[in-house]
């Protein structure tokens, strides 16, 4: 079966609705970071004690879940599973997209965002960060041939390829990311090289729910068909690395009890850390994990889009509340100074943080940021099959 | 493409000559004082000194942070202690970067920002060692 | 091309350390010789470093190297940042032994590594260490991303939250960008002392060339007991303490 790629309309009040909307979120991010850098960053929560707050906390979660985003790409052309082979293009499109909020969000944190360019010439190749600058343009290079490559007729060949090499490229960018926190020998937090897989699995799960929400937003906005048989193969998919991240979480956490050293940190997360503890419990691992899992798995929900809908909602809720406490609460609790003293006076104890509404918008406008370059996208460009219906895209269908 | 580019820096190379004839009220104390009694400071001619002076600074900033060469040339500390003007009225020093200040008017015609002074001081230093 | 560039001012103010010899040649150009240390780079034949005697340490003393810090480097003015926002280059620690409930009190700043995480990190070699051995930012290339701040085990690093102005000639610092204890390089470079020694009247802070067989700093750790904090990071600090 032939699958026909077409723009969507884009001239109903609701698409404008949504590109005002979205719009108005990225004004509001500008906004605020106009005034942060106005005034610097004492108006926002972040300290030297937490030096990064929610700004980073979204820029990562959008990054991890870019990379991630670009998986339902990379199993039609590296694992040649026919299914898959419709949603390519909306997949690189979403990754890019995603990757373009998460990215503006960092450097529009960074205290001076005007030198970036700095940051494009000078390089030191023993820093991860330097090298995960390299990963990211390097990753918009690659998908973007990549999505060339699907779009031209002419180079369909080289598709495999070209999402081979994407795909490498993903894998190894989340491995950066990871490592961000990874090498950081000096915190009992992060200090662990599980972070840079555990960062890769949690990015399957986030990208894969981006996915899935937008995908059922779109066909069901624009009223074209969509069958069971993808959404269905998506949800189990989207369970399987869910329970994936649960497995990862719980390995790192035992791991990290073991040793004397993170025991207080982790005791910290896991047990008396008050808001901390509460969203590790009830946000990252009830709300994040338990709950779509249960959605996404229960008998009577099979193939219900509501609850898978809302499955991946709690997963990206869940999946913020996760970074949020890897970022956030990691640097809360002190560093270990002294092995065998206690600090009276000086350093210690929980570091204060309350997120700061400049921040909170500019990390919002990061997710806006990148739907609204999907919403547009896909108005100018053909990245949606005109249908997904059984009879198309499901290469075992029967009639 | 090439072309562009040449037309471009003729058209910036203009700029840094365009204060030839400008006023000198803002040259500040100590550069007026050198003028006014006929020596030259800037021996390489004041158009070398107009446009390199990013290069000097540049130069030297690496210099000084980097290997702790700590000689007076090129040091934006001495920029700042030449040009810079008192107010009549408070005796204060105006912060060179200031608004029609010795750095800003070119500055300001040629729209190029100066990064220099959202750390360094902008004005000659005080008693304090 | 910087020759003939000099600095009228700089017979005004030639300091002890230079010698200047500043001739006028009719009347046009001024040339001038300096015969000093700090014309040529710093090498890496001397480390800079610092020892800390807490048990000869008062607390009295310690608060005396803080202020002295402050008034030398101009931080802690700082009128906008609160609680953990303000800078601290360096900051009086006081630590209780959990089995034998000794305290000791020691003053903690950059602990100028041989081998600094800050600068590992660092995305744009902003964070750096001279070939002497002291750990600088580099605030012509910090772009602020505080990943440094992350990665350093003392805590010793800060970032500016707020716009500064009427900073010291000596010590440029500035909103947006991270700062921390420069062990006085602009007074090392010129044979002075860091300012925090200075400020203490006793060796119970020694600071010198750890390097050179001569150096009081040298013959000292060649006699007492002292140690590295986070020695098991395998950092090799400059800054030691004793008694701890």
């Amino acid at each position: 079966m032939n699958i026909r790629y077409e723009e969507i309309q884009g001239v109903s009040l609701g698409f404008y609705a949504l590109v005002a909307g979205l719009g108005v979120l990225i004004l509001a991010a500008l906004g605020a970071v106009f005034y942060m850098e106005h005034h610097g960053h004492y108006v926002t929560g972040m300290s030297n004690r937490i030096v990064w707050g929610v700004p980073h906390v979204f820029a990562l979660f959008l990054i991890v879940a870019a990379s991630g985003a670009l998986n339902v790409a990379s199993i039609a052309s590296v694992f040649h599973k026919k299914m898959y082979k419709p949603l390519s293009r909306l997949s690189g499109l979403l990754a890019l997209a995603l990757l373009a909020g998460g990215l503006m969000v960092l450097v529009l944190d960074l205290g001076r965002p005007d030198r970036l360019i700095v940051a494009m010439t000078e390089y030191n190749f023993k820093s991860i960060f330097a090298w995960n600058i390299i990963l990211y343009n390097g990753f918009f290079v690659i998908v973007a041939v990549y999505l060339w490559m699907m779009f031209e007729r002419r180079m369909n060949k080289f598709t495999s390829k070209a999402g081979l090499a994407a795909f490498s490229w993903r894998l190894i960018l989340t491995t950066g990311t990871g490592s961000i926190f990874g090498f950081l020998v000096a915190r009992q937090a992060y200090d662990a090289v599980i972070m840079a897989p555990m960062f890769i699995i949690m990015s399957f799960a986030f990208g894969l729910a981006f996915f899935i929400l937008i995908l059922m937003a779109s066909y069901k906005w624009t009223e074209r068909p969509l069958g069971d048989a993808v959404v269905n193969r998506l949800g189990s998919l989207l369970g399987i690395f869910v329970a994936a991240v649960m497995y990862f979480v719980a390995v790192k956490h035992l791991g990290n009890l073991y040793l004397a050293e993170n025991a207080g940190v982790e005791n910290f997360i896991l047990f008396d850390g008050g808001i901390y503890t509460q969203l590790f419990w009830y946000g990252q691992i009830i709300l994040g994990g338990l709950i779509p899992m249960a959605l996404i798995y229960h008998p009577a929900l099979r193939g219900n889009r509501s609850t898978l809908g809302l499955a991946s909602i709690f997963i990206l809720i869940g999946g913020v509340i996760q970074l949020y406490i890897i970022i956030v609460g990691g640097q809360a609790y002190p560093m270990e100074m002294f092995p065998g003293k206690e600090i009276l006076e000086g350093y210690g104890g929980i570091a204060a943080y309350t997120p700061s509404l400049p921040e909170m918008m500019l990390g919002v406008g990061g997710i806006a940021v990148a739907l609204i370059a999907v919403t547009l996208l896909v108005k100018f460009l053909p990245f949606l099959p005109e249908s997904l219906a059984d009879e198309i895209a499901d290469p075992h269908h029967k009639s | 493409m090439y072309r562009l580019v040449a037309i471009l820096m003729v058209l910036l190379m203009g700029n840094v000559f365009a204060d030839k004839h400008a006023d000198h009220s803002n040259l500040g104390e100590e550069a007026s004082s050198i003028k006014a009694s006929g020596k030259i400071f800037h021996t390489d001619g004041l158009d070398v000194i107009r446009k390199m002076h990013p290069d000097f600074l540049n130069h030297k900033r690496d210099k000084t942070l980097r290997e702790g060469v700590r000689t007076k040339e090129g040091s934006l500390k001495g920029c700042v202690n030449c040009h810079a003007i008192k107010d009549k009225k408070t005796n204060q020093y105006h912060p060179v970067n200031d608004k029609d200040q010795f750095c800003s008017t070119c500055h300001q015609q040629v729209s190029v920002s100066v990064d220099c002074f959202s750390c360094h001081r902008t004005t000659p230093r005080k008693g304090t060692k | 091309m910087s020759k003939t560039l000099n600095r009228r001012d700089f017979i005004k103010t030639s300091s002890a350390t230079t010698v200047g010899v500043a001739t006028i040649v009719s009347g046009i150009t001024l040339t001038t010789f300096a015969a000093n240390a700090n014309e040529n780079p710093v090498t890496n034949e001397k480390r800079w470093g610092m020892l800390i005697d807490t048990n000869k340490l008062t607390e009295v003393e310690i608060d005396g190297m803080v202020s002295a810090c402050q008034q030398e480097n101009g931080w802690g003015s700082e009128v906008h940042s609160t609680g953990d926002q303000k800078p601290t280059w360096v900051r009086k620690l006081k630590v209780q032994d959990k089995a034998t409930g000794k305290i000791t009190s020691l003053p903690l700043m950059c602990q100028h590594c041989e081998e600094p995480p800050c600068v590992d990190v660092c995305p744009t070699n902003a964070s750096m260490k001279r070939e002497d051995g002291i750990v600088l930012v580099d605030k012509h290339l910090c772009i602020g991303c505080r990943y440094c701040m992350m990665a350093c085990p003392y805590d010793a690093r800060s970032f500016v939250h707020e716009d500064l102005t009427d900073q010291r000639e000596h010590m440029p610092r500035g909103k947006g960008t991270v700062e921390s204890c420069t062990l006085c390089v602009h007074k090392v470079d010129n044979g002075e002392s860091p300012a925090c020694v200075a400020s203490v009247n006793s060796d119970a802070v020694i600071f010198g060339d750890l390097y050179d067989p001569k150096s009081n700093i040298n013959q000292t750790l060649k006699k007492v007991q002292s140690a590295q904090i986070r020695a098991d990071l395998d950092l090799n600090t400059g800054v030691r303490y004793s008694g701890i």
